[in-house]
This record gives C-alpha cells, structure tokens and sequence, in this order.
C-alpha cells in the first residue's frame, strides 16, 4: 500500500511498487489528463510535480512517491485559469492538444524557478518536451505572456 | 641456526595465543528478567530516539520490508554477508534480556552480553566513544519504544576462519581504540562536540575512511573516501570533489535537508543517514557537525557562487546551443535532463535544480554515484525531501546513460574522462542496490 | 486526378471502396443505426466528459448537419476526426455563417460513424474544402426556414425577413431562433432543393476570416480533452501485445509465459487469429491494468517461423527503387496532357540533364501511441473506441477481422493524440478487436508501446525520383521526364482508389502526386512505380503531405539545378516555365488561376525574404522553393524561403528564419490557418534535417526518442506567414507548408557552399562529405 497526495487528497494506493506514476495515475486514479508519449522520459507528455518539481511520471516508479504530494494537470488550478492555462487558450497554443498538459506542467515549474525566462531559458527547459504538432513557437509565446501576467498580478497584489 | 630460529617462534606462537585467548575472553553476562527491567524517564527516552536517528541504527538492523530494528539485513562484505542482529527487546531473539552493563559493554567493547565477539560491521570502534549517559539513552530508547519481535538472526556466510568470532578480538587488538571521546580543550565547545557526535554516534568515518584488507578504517586515511554498497562516499578532505567547497553552514544544511543548493542531494547510502537519521538532530548539534566536518575536510568559508570558477564554467557550459544534436550524450541531456538541472545563472541554483557541474557525482573519480542515480533515480524519501528524480534503468541503455555521464564530465568539468563507461554502467545496472 | 480516369479495380481481396463512393457519399443519406447509449455516440470537445449537448425542448434539424434547440442553440454534428487542426470549429464556423447564428450559441459533436454520415475521412487537407459547399448549404437551409417561418408568423414576405446574430427580423420585429424552434419548426429540403438555395456572398460572411476561439480549445488546456487513449468501459480488460519480429510472414511457434504467471494482475496471452491479415502473429497479453500487461510482456518468451522480410533492409529497398526506375517497362504513365513525344525530343535535344533523389524511411511518431478498445454491446454490436482519421476505410477490415456484416461495427471517433496521416490507416484496431472476440466480446483495452507504435507503423518509405530534362541548343526547356518509385500506401489499403495511367496500369496518387507540377516544359511523362519489396516487407503509409513531402524536394530541388546547369536565375527560371497554359491555366472551382498563382507566391516569398541579396555573411544564404500542395485537383500554392548557415567544418546546416507565402483560396480561420501552416513547415524542417530511419532485418531501427529526433523547441527558427487575401474556394492547410522547406534548404546550401545535397533527411555527415567531395 502506497499513500501519498494527489491533488490535494491522500490517496493509498494498492500497487505493484514498480508501477510507473503515469499508470497508477491514469489507471487507478483515473486521472488521464496526464498523457502516455514515450515511456522513457523523453517527450514530456507525461509531466506531472511531484514536491512542486516537474517530473516524468513514466519513469517514475510509485514506490519513490511514497509520502510525496503530486499535482497533475487536473489540479493545477481548480478552475483551470493558472496564468499559463490562461495564455495557453489566448494564443490557442495546442494543436492536437495531446502533449499540453505535460508542456503547461513543465511551463509551470520553469515559471516557479525563472519567473522571468528569457527566450534561451525557455528553449533550455522546455526542449525535453516534444510537441508533435510543433506548437513550439506558440508555447513559447504563451510563457512570455504568462511571466508578464503573473508579474502584473504580483505587481498589484 | 634454522632450527632455533623456528623454536623461538614456535615458543613466541604460544606465548602470544595464551596472550591472546585470555584477552579475548569475556564472560557472559548475567540474563536480566523482565521484572529487573529498569523505569526509563521520558527525557532519556527521548533523548535515546534521536541518538538512535542520528546513527541510523533502524537502517542496518531492519531488513527490507521487515520490522524495525528486528535485524537481518544483509551487510555485505567482501569477505561474505553479515546480517545485523535483532535489538527490539524480545528477550529470547532480541536484547530484552540485556542489562543496561550488556548494553555498554556492546556498544563499547564489540562484545553481546553472552561474551561472544560482534562483527566490527556493527561500528562500535566508533560507539565506543560514547558517554555512558547517551548509551543509557539508547538502551532506554529501544527498550521501551521499539516493539519487541522475535526473529532469529540469520548466521553470516562468512567462511571459516573468518566466521569464527573469537578471531575478532584480534581485529580489535590490531585496530580498536576502545575508550570514550576526549574533547581537544584547543578547539571550540561547538567543535568538540561536532567531533564527538560525528566520530561516535554518527559514525561518519565508517563510510568515508578506506578500510583495510582487513575491512578495518585506515588510520592514516582519515576521512579520504570510499566505496560502500557500490557507491562512493567522497572524501570529507581537502580532496573533496564539489565544485563548490563546502562550507560549515552548507554541512549544515546538507545533513538538515538532505540536500544543499551547490552540493546536491544525499542519495543513495547516504539518503537514510540523513532522513532516517542525522536530520533528527538539534539544530544546534547539526551547527555543530558543520563546524567539524568543515574543520576536517579544509574549508573556508566565504566565496560568492558567482565567483566560483567550477560554477561559472558549468553554467556557461548548460546553456542551450543550436548544435545540441551532434553528439548522443548532450542531446539526450538536452531531453532528458536540461529541465530540471539547467540553471540560467550561479544565483539560480537550487537545492532542487543541483547544477551538475559543480556536483562531486559528476567529479569523482568514480562515476558510480552519477550512474547510480540515473539509473535508479532518487526517491521522495530520500535527497531533497518530497522530491523525485525518476529512473532511468528501463529507458535508456549502457551506452546512453554511459554518454550522458560522458558528455557532462567533458563539458562540466575539467577532469579527465572516464574510463570504459558503458562497462561500468553495465556492472552496477546488474547491482540493484541494497542501500 | 480526374474523375473519368478513376477504376473501381478491386483485384484483390481488400475491402472495397473506391474514390468515387467517397467523393459521392458526403450528402448521401443511409440506413439508421448507432450507439444504442447517446451519450457514447459522440463527443463534444468542449465539455469536460465529452458528454454531447442536449436539446431543450423541441429541436429543429433542418438537414442532418445540426439542429436548432428552443434556447437557440445550435449543434453542428461533424464527421471530421479533430486531431489539431480544431476542424469542428472551421466547419461550425462556416456553417453558422451562412445560418447567420450567433456563435456564442454554436455546439460542436464529433459523431460516431453511422453510415448516414457518408464517407468518414479526415486526411489529404479535404476537410474544409469537402465541407465548404455541404455546410454553407445545410446553413443556408436553416436560413431559409427560419425566415420563412418568421415572416408566415408576422405576416410578411420571406425577402422581407433577415437573419444574422442568432435573431431573426423584419422591419421593427425581431425574434432569436430558440423561439421560432418553439413555434414549430419541421422544414425539410431535398437534395435538388438544397442546391438551389442562394448562398450569402463573400461580403456577407461575418464571421469568415475572423479569429474565433476554437471550442476544442479549453479542454485540451486542463486535461480534460478525451482521446482514444483514454476511453474506457466497465469491466474493461488491458491488453498490450508482442509483436513479430516483421509485419509479414511470421507465425507463432510458441508462447511460454511461465516467467509472467506470478505478476500480479496478469491474465493470459492470447495467440490472435487475424482473417484479415493485417496483424499476422501477434500475441496479445492480457491483464488487469495496463502495467501488469507492459510488466508481463516483457516475460514472455514467444518464438516464431519468420519469412524473407528478415532479410530486407534500407539498401535493398532503394536498390529496387532504382532497378524499378531503371526500367522504363515498369509503372503507370500518368496524364500530363498531351503534349509531345518525349522520348522524341529527348533523343533530339541539344543537352540534358539528370538527377537523383531520395528519402529515408520517416515515422509517423504521432506523440499519442495507436490504441483501441473494442466490445460487443449488450445488443451485439461492435463498438470500437479509438481515434481515427478514416472510419469508412477502416470500418470493412474491421468487419473481415471479425466476420462480421457491415452493419455490426461501429466506431466511435476520439480526440488524436496527433493524426499526420498515420490514423488513416486503422490496422491497430484490428488486433484489439481479435483479442476482444478471442475473449467473448469482452472489453479489451490495447495500448502499444512507442516501440511497437514505431515498428507497427505505416511508415513514410524510402523513395527515389528521378528527374530528366531536355533543352534545345538556345537552351529553352523542350521536355521532361521523370519517375518516381516507392511502397505505395493506397494499393495495399484500398486499390479501388487508384485512377489509371494511360497505358492502364493504376497508380496511387499519394505516392505520385507532385511529379505532374505546374511547369511548362514542353514534351512530358510522368512515371509512378509501386515497389512490392516494401510493400512486402512492410505496409507504406500516407504520412503528412505524402508523396508531395519527397517529390517536391526532388522537382524543386531539380528546377534549382537544372537551372544553374543553364547559368539561369533560379528564381526568374521558374517564373519562366509558369506559363499557366493548357492544363496548367488553373480550372473551376478548385484551381482557378492554375501556374499563374504559383508564380505569384514565389514572387512574393522571394521579395519578403530577400533572395539574391548580397550582403548575408560567408557560408550563408535565402534558399528558395514553390509548390502547389497536395494535388493538383486542389492546389495550396505556396512559396517559401529558407535563411540558413552552413558551418563547413561540422557540416551542421542552422536555419535562422523561414517564410512562407500561402495562398489557399478563402481563408476561413486565419489564426488557425497560421496554426497549420508554422506546424507542417516545421513538420517539413524536420524531415529535412532531422528526421529519418532505417530498415534493418525488416524492421525500423530506431523506435523511440533515445534516438529517433524529430525537431524540438531549440530547433524552432523563427517563421514569418503570409496568406494571400482570396475569395477562392478555401482549399487545404494542414499539409502544404510541409512540402517547401526540403527543397528550400536544399537550394540554400547550394547557395550557401555549393554543396548539392539530394537526399533526405540532410545530416551533418552528408554536408561534409558533399564538401568534401568537390560536389561543392
Ligand atoms: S511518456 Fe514520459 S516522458 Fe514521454
Ligand atoms: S499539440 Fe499535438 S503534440 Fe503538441
């Protein structure tokens, strides 16, 4: 029995200690927001935070997360409307949309880390995640835009 | 004149074997009944559990998924396998039955209550330098908070003569200094007692001294690192690898959370002394093993990260280039790793975003640690805490964890290459380690 | 492609469906039958449980598009697969349009693949362009009765009523269309009435050529987007399979899953039956979650017979490219006008000048791995879930895998986890249904592996063209000839789509198309060769932009040089043969203006980028191409240019900037549009340069990221677009872009260094050696 946080809820979970995150995730938590690309952590579809700190969920054996607190896609904001959901929608970022959830998880910890990233840290961070479609110049867009909001809004809170 | 040569000795074997087997005999113990069992306060109790945290007794006397302190996990040596024996207070498989004397006398002699020489695995050539008082504490602390469980403790494979363990009275004589910690009245109060915890209870030198043939610490080598369980422990010296030098506050830090921003995370052997141990500590007594360890391994404190050339170079080394494709090791880095650890300035780097240049993993002269880790990764339990790095052991091959391992060390560092890298990755993949 | 020219040829056993049922089928009205449950048949993409919306109160359904609800909302039912390109929102767009709804009303619902819908296929760019004149029609229906109904109502004449913005008026009165629902409102038209309903003119779209939010949008953002991976039923089992070492010719010796019995969750493996032949020797594991199935797969041990696809390679594959090429007995000659005798002319002319090109095998690597869950329903239908381009395809192999009538299956359509042409092919649902049928109907769940994904895939085959040109003695282009050989995708899937050449052999268009471009060259063939050792080795698949994607790299690769060959300005050598003459003057509807738009987006691409400037540093320069997209029965005319380096030293070619001119008729989405064209041209900078594997033993060798590359953020240059304004019919967008970068960069190295590089992808290594080899 493996307890640890998902969004917020303790959750025991009855698994093969060896079971990816991902799979515990989609599979028993039911939670599918986070996404199956590679399997050997080299797309990125599969970003959830684990600790706040991004982390691929496929590579990710369940028994590590013992005790940790784990956010996917789904509880990133309640609402959905972090800043970056936010610039995703207003630039239409996502083509077939099936490598966003791990992009705005990933996005998310570089925005923690580098509230202000500059194109090359952008590119540093976010290259392990592939997009198929290559929304890539919109997702950097996106972060700009969401660095700049989320600036604004500390500016003024 | 052969033939008297080879008398004297044979007279001189007798001599030193009587000598010998009257020193290493010690007697039983008198069995304490349960009624005798003494009333413990809870200030002892308490002050038992940490001590008991700080030398990770739970880690080497629990086996995988069995019950605390209950023994049986397998030490291995290259001599054999010990298994750690059972110390919950069941009277029959555990130590209910020792006195608070037997108690002393093992931590302090190597020597189990029915007079039986222990396995210097069990580092009582450090616990030796123990107060009474702080041994008081544990007996108290595992006699009455741990549950008693009976279990047998399994017999080593040590082959014969090694298993037989009147021959370790010997291995004491040669190489245990038996005797409590004598404070150095030139040093500071914070520093003796730095030195008394980190010498005694924690035992740090059982891990970063080099042993002998005889598996015993090397008293010329204080400190100058060593393989345990097929990792490395770095020297705690001047030749420390980090990029960064340690400095008392970073020790601090470092044994506090498990991981300090220039000096990476405490994996592998060294993730439960932390969060199963040491971080139990006051933090007076953690300030204290800075003072120390930073005394022993030479550092000074004081330089600014961005000052630092090992940083500096490393940072400018992780910058994005356009070219990242050329070569196996930076492009599978550039996908697998740069998210986490690439960092924009020396300021940026954080206890989790390690910069891997200025990481003693990446500038040992063994790769273990660095390979170890992307192997197996790091466990929330362990490193920094609540935090994952994940595993690589199913995604990717010898000869790519081998180029990622090779790509930093060229890049990161201005340390010669690794020898035979994918051989190496290959050897300690087969290892699943035990820590 | 034309239509006479199409042959119902079904020689072989495969499902018949020929081009001409399917360009016919889009208004064709079938018999009813579907998910017995609503809620499964289909999907709106902007509710989080995919959940369709569903009327309040009565409901008007003016055609079987959408219907209107008595809170004037309006559903648009769409038959396209949304796998990026946010299709849903284009054709409710153009729709609403013509209805003049308001879009804040508009719903979309992906359906599921009743046979009322007609042909299900979402490929080649069609979809806007099929659904252009069906949707404006359905939209102009509803217009009508609305109107109608309003001006019955209040007693006016229906020219006096207008519609627009979800209400209805006339003079001072005005009513929304949830009211007028409520009234009653039962208009049918027939099909001769539809087409002759008067349709809005360009002017009076409003919400044409506007950026709308696209209503798939908010869901892919919070991860409540459903795609094919994520379906799920009751009691459904995990299913992950073994493949065979090749995709032919291997059959199971033995299964011994001894190593997997104590893993917990695992069930069995089955030894799968495939009538269809479509996944010969497959094992399918069995277990209670997917891990179980992954973690218990790699225990067992299966042996198998293998054939002589073991033996096949990249090398022998293009080595039967050339021997194809080699003779000129082989292929289907394809109709390039009538225009001369080129043999004639070639033996007469006063020079010519050849050339090679070729491509590497190329994954799909669509970032969701293909899956299906397949059932039997409580009323014995077949109910398979999963994402799928081509449902009118897929659906009859799926009936011959499980012997079953055409009206016992049925598909469910998911979000694509990506598309690219990959999901045109739906052979993955195939075993997943065996295993179902193998366990009583039973819900079976299958996932593959990327691995598997990759080495199941219809891959992009190797290819070779070969391109021919005449010149007379004042160096005027008198003739061309030109063959093209490759595993053809279309003859293995579904030979009935296959038009004839004139010496009657048939040839698959989307492994041809490109060869018969817009140029004037005087005496022309056109030669398409299927190669059967791909073919046999593995299934060729239609990957974005298909044929287009290596024979435009080789035609305006080929243009580039022959016109250096004569000393010419490449860029002035091109506009020269554009003569938009005889059949290349363009035709109504789709093609209008024919060589004469082409022209005019490499006119354009050239001045914005610069070309022939001078003042780019050492090793670097603008290089230059056009193409026409997909076919030239619905042309995308595109031009664009590469700024790129070369560093001689390593070889690495840097693209710094790209720009593309577009012209594709009307623009219904324009930020979509731009959405499109940045993806696919990156699409097509990362076949140039990044991507591509090898066959080895009859299989890919590189099957996952550890090696296989395809372009990344750090990759991404900078892309300037430009869409050309047009009231054209709107053509394709999801391809075009895709098919000028190759040649572009091609023709910029050659700029750049001299270097001529004539084969995909361009590596660092082939660059130096280029150099090195004095082609410099
Ligand atoms: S699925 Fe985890 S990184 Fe690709
Ligand atoms: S939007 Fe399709 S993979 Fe990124």
């Amino acid at each position: 029995m493996i307890e640890c946080t998902i969004n917020g809820e303790t959750v025991r979970l009855d698994a093969d200690p060896d079971m990816p995150l991902l799979w515990a995730l989609r599979d028993l938590a039911g939670l599918t927001g986070t996404k199956f690309g590679c399997g050997i952590g080299l797309c990125g579809a599969c970003t959830v935070h684990v600790g706040g700190r991004a982390t691929r969920s496929c590579i990710t054996p369940l028994k590590d997360v013992a005790g940790a607190d784990i956010t996917t896609i789904e509880g990133l904001d309640a609402d959905g409307a972090h800043p970056l959901q936010q610039a995703w929608r207003d630039l239409q970022v996502p083509q077939c949309g099936y490598c966003q959830s791990g992009q705005i998880m990933q996005a998310a910890a570089l925005l923690k880390d580098m509230p202000n990233p500059s194109d090359e840290d952008i590119d540093a961070v976010m290259t392990g995640n592939l997009c198929r479609c290559m929304t890539y110049p919109r997702i950097r867009g996106a972060i700009r835009d969401a660095a700049a909001a989320m600036k604004e809004a500390s500016a003024h809170g | 004149m052969l033939k008297r040569t080879l008398a004297t000795l044979v007279i001189l074997a007798v001599v030193v074997i009587g000598a010998f087997a009257v020193y290493a005999w010690h007697g039983e113990l008198a069995p304490m009944a349960a009624s005798e069992r003494p009333d413990f306060d809870a200030a002892t109790v308490e002050q038992g559990r940490v001590l008991a945290a700080a030398g990770y007794c739970a880690t080497c006397h629990t086996a995988q998924g069995g019950e605390p302190y209950a023994g049986n996990y397998p030490v291995v040596s290259d001599f054999g396998t010990i298994y750690a024996s059972n110390i919950t207070p069941d009277p029959d498989t555990g130590i209910g039955d020792w006195s608070p004397e037997a108690f002393r006398r093992a931590m302090h002699e190597g020597v189990d209550r029915q007079g039986r020489h222990l396995f210097p695995a069990f580092p009582y050539d450090h616990f030796t330098k123990l107060s009474n008082q702080d041994v008081d504490a544990l007996y108290a602390y595992l006699m009455s908070e741990v549950e008693p469980v009976k279990q047998e403790t399994r017999a080593s494979t040590l082959p014969f003569p090694l298993n037989q363990r009147f021959l370790q009275a010997g291995w004491k004589l040669l190489f245990v200094d038996v005797g409590r910690y004598q404070p150095d009245p030139d040093k500071s109060d914070a520093w003796n007692r730095g030195a008394y915890l980190a010498e005694g209870i924690s035992h740090c030198g059982a891990c970063h001294t080099p042993r002998n043939a005889l598996g015993a610490e090397k008293g010329g080598e204080r400190y100058a690192g060593a393989t345990i369980d097929r990792w490395v422990a770095p020297a705690l010296t001047a030749d420390n690898p980090s990029g960064v030098p340690w400095s008392a506050a970073a020790f601090t830090t470092y044994l506090k959370l498990g991981a300090d921003r220039y000096h990476g995370v405490a994996a592998g052997p060294m993730g439960p002394v932390v969060h199963g141990g040491v971080a139990e500590l006051s933090d007076d007594d953690l300030t204290a093993l800075g003072v120390y360890l930073a005394d022993v391994t030479g550092a000074t404190d004081g330089e600014a990260p961005a000052d630092n050339a090992a940083l500096t170079a490393s940072i400018a080394a992780g910058k994005p280039r356009r070219d990242w494709r050329r070569e196996q090791g930076e492009r599978l880095y550039a996908s697998a790793c740069a998210a986490c650890h690439y960092n924009a300035t020396p300021e940026g780097v954080t206890v989790t975003r390690p910069d891997l240049g200025i990481n003693s993993a990446t500038r040992l002269d063994d790769p273990a640690n660095l390979i170890h880790v992307m192997l197996d990764g790091v466990p929330a339990s362990e490193g920094s805490h609540g935090v994952v790095m994940p595993a690589f052991r199913s995604a990717l091959n010898d000869d790519q964890i081998a180029a990622i391992a090779a790509y930093l060390r060229a890049t990161r560092t201005d340390l010669p290459p690794w020898p035979d890298l994918p051989a190496r990755v290959s050897e300690l993949r087969a290892h699943v380690g035990t820590h | 492609m034309d239509e006479q020219r199409l042959s119902a040829d079904d020689r072989t056993d495969t499902p018949r469906l020929s081009r001409r049922s399917f360009l016919v089928s889009m208004c064709a009205a079938g018999a009813v039958f579907g998910f017995p449950r609503a809620g499964l048949a289909a999907m709106n993409p902007a509710a989080a449980d995919g959940q369709p919306l569903e009327a309040v109160g009565d409901r008007f359904e003016p055609t079987l598009w959408y219907w209107i609800d008595s809170q004037g909302r309006v559903n648009v039912n769409v038959i396209r697969a949304e796998m990026g390109q946010h299709v849903g929102t284009a054709i409710a767009r153009i729709l609403a349009d013509e209805l003049g709804a308001r879009w804040q009303d508009v719903h979309i619902d992906h359906v599921d693949s009743d046979p009322k819908w007609g042909t299900m296929v979402t490929g080649g760019s069609w979809s806007v362009w099929q659904s252009w004149p069906v949707y404006r029609r359905a939209g102009a229906a509803g217009r009508t009765a609305l109107a109608e109904k309003a001006a019955a109502l209040w007693g006016v004449s229906a020219d006096a009523v207008t519609v627009a913005d979800g209400q209805v008026s006339a003079g001072d009165r005005s009513i929304g269309f949830g009211e007028l629902v409520q009234k009653g409102l039962d208009r049918q038209f027939s099909q001769d009435e539809l087409k002759a309903l008067p349709l809005k003119s360009h002017d009076e779209l409003t919400l044409l050529g506007r950026n709308l939010k696209a209503l798939d949008i908010d869901t892919k953002t919070n991860g409540q987007a459903i795609y094919g991976i994520d379906a799920q039923v009751e009691g459904m089992v995990h299913a992950v399979p073994i493949l065979p070492p090749t995709r032919y010719d291997c059959a199971i010796t033995n299964i011994d899953d001894s190593a997997a019995k104590d893993i917990k969750g695992y069930q069995q493996t089955l030894e799968l039956e495939d009538p269809s032949g479509t996944a010969p020797g497959w094992a399918m594991v069995i277990a209670d979650n997917h891990w179980a199935a992954l973690k218990a797969s790699r225990q067992i041990k299966v042996s198998y017979n293998t054939g002589d696809a073991t033996e096949v390679g990249e090398a022998e594959i293009q080595a039967e490219n050339r021997r194809l090429v080699d003779d000129t007995g082989t292929g289907a000659i394809m109709d390039t006008g009538d225009n001369g005798d080129v043999d004639a002319t070639f033996a007469d002319a006063a020079d010519t000048f050849q050339a090679d090109y070729t491509t590497q095998t190329v994954l799909h690597f669509q970032l969701e791995p293909v899956n299906a869950l397949v059932f039997r329903n409580d009323d014995g239908l077949w109910e398979v879930h999963t994402g799928n381009q081509w449902q009118s395809l897929c659906l009859p192999w799926l009936q011959k895998a499980l012997g079953v009538k055409e009206d016992q299956v049925v598909m469910r359509t998911y979000m694509l986890g990506g598309g690219f042409g990959r999901r045109l092919n739906g052979d993955y649902a195939i075993p997943a249904a065996l295993a179902s049928k193998a366990l009583g109907g039973k819900p079976v769940k299958m996932i593959l592996t990327r691995a598997d994904d990759s080495h199941f895939d219809s891959v992009r085959p190797p290819t070779l063209s070969r391109l021919r040109m005449a010149f007379d003695a004042d160096n005027k282009v008198v003739g061309m000839d030109s063959a093209v050989a490759s595993g053809w995708p279309t003859k293995v899937m579904i030979p009935g789509f296959m038009p004839k050449g004139t010496n009657g052999e048939p040839y698959d268009p989307f492994s041809s198309d490109g060869i018969d471009h817009w140029y004037g060259v005087g005496a022309q063939r056109a030669r398409a060769i299927s190669n059967e050792l791909a073919e046999h080795t593995f299934r060729p698949g239609w990957l974005r932009s298909v044929s287009p994607g290596w024979i435009n790299f080789a035609v305006e690769s080929f243009m580039d040089e022959a016109a250096r060959y004569i000393g010419a300005d490449p860029v002035q050598f091109r506009l020269d043969h554009f003569k938009a003459e005889g059949r290349n003057a363009g035709q109504a509807p789709n093609s209008v203006g024919g060589a004469r738009r082409q022209a005019a987006v490499l006119k354009r691409v050239a001045e914005l980028s610069g070309h022939g400037r001078d003042d780019l540093p050492a090793d670097s320069a603008v290089g230059i191409a056009t193409t026409y997209g997909q076919s030239r029965s619905m042309p995308t005319w595109v031009g664009g240019a590469v700024h790129l380096s070369v560093d001689r030293e390593s070889g690495r070619v840097e693209v710094h900037k790209i720009w593309l001119v577009v012209d594709c008729g009307t623009v219904v989405d324009p930020d979509g549009a731009r959405a499109q064209v940045e993806g696919s041209a990156l699409w097509g900078l990362s076949m140039a340069l990044y991507e591509g594997t090898e066959f080895k033993n009859g299989r890919v060798v590189d099957s996952n990221l550890d090696s296989y590359g395809p372009l990344r953020m750090i990759d991404a240059p900078e892309i300037e677009i430009e869409l050309v304004e047009s009231t054209e019919v709107p053509v394709g967008l999801g391809e075009p872009g895709t098919t000028v970068v190759a040649p572009a960069i091609a023709n910029g190295i050659q700029a750049a260094v001299g270097a001529r590089l004539r084969h995909l992808p361009i590596t660092p290594a082939a660059v130096r050696e280029a150099l090195q080899s004095g082609s410099a």
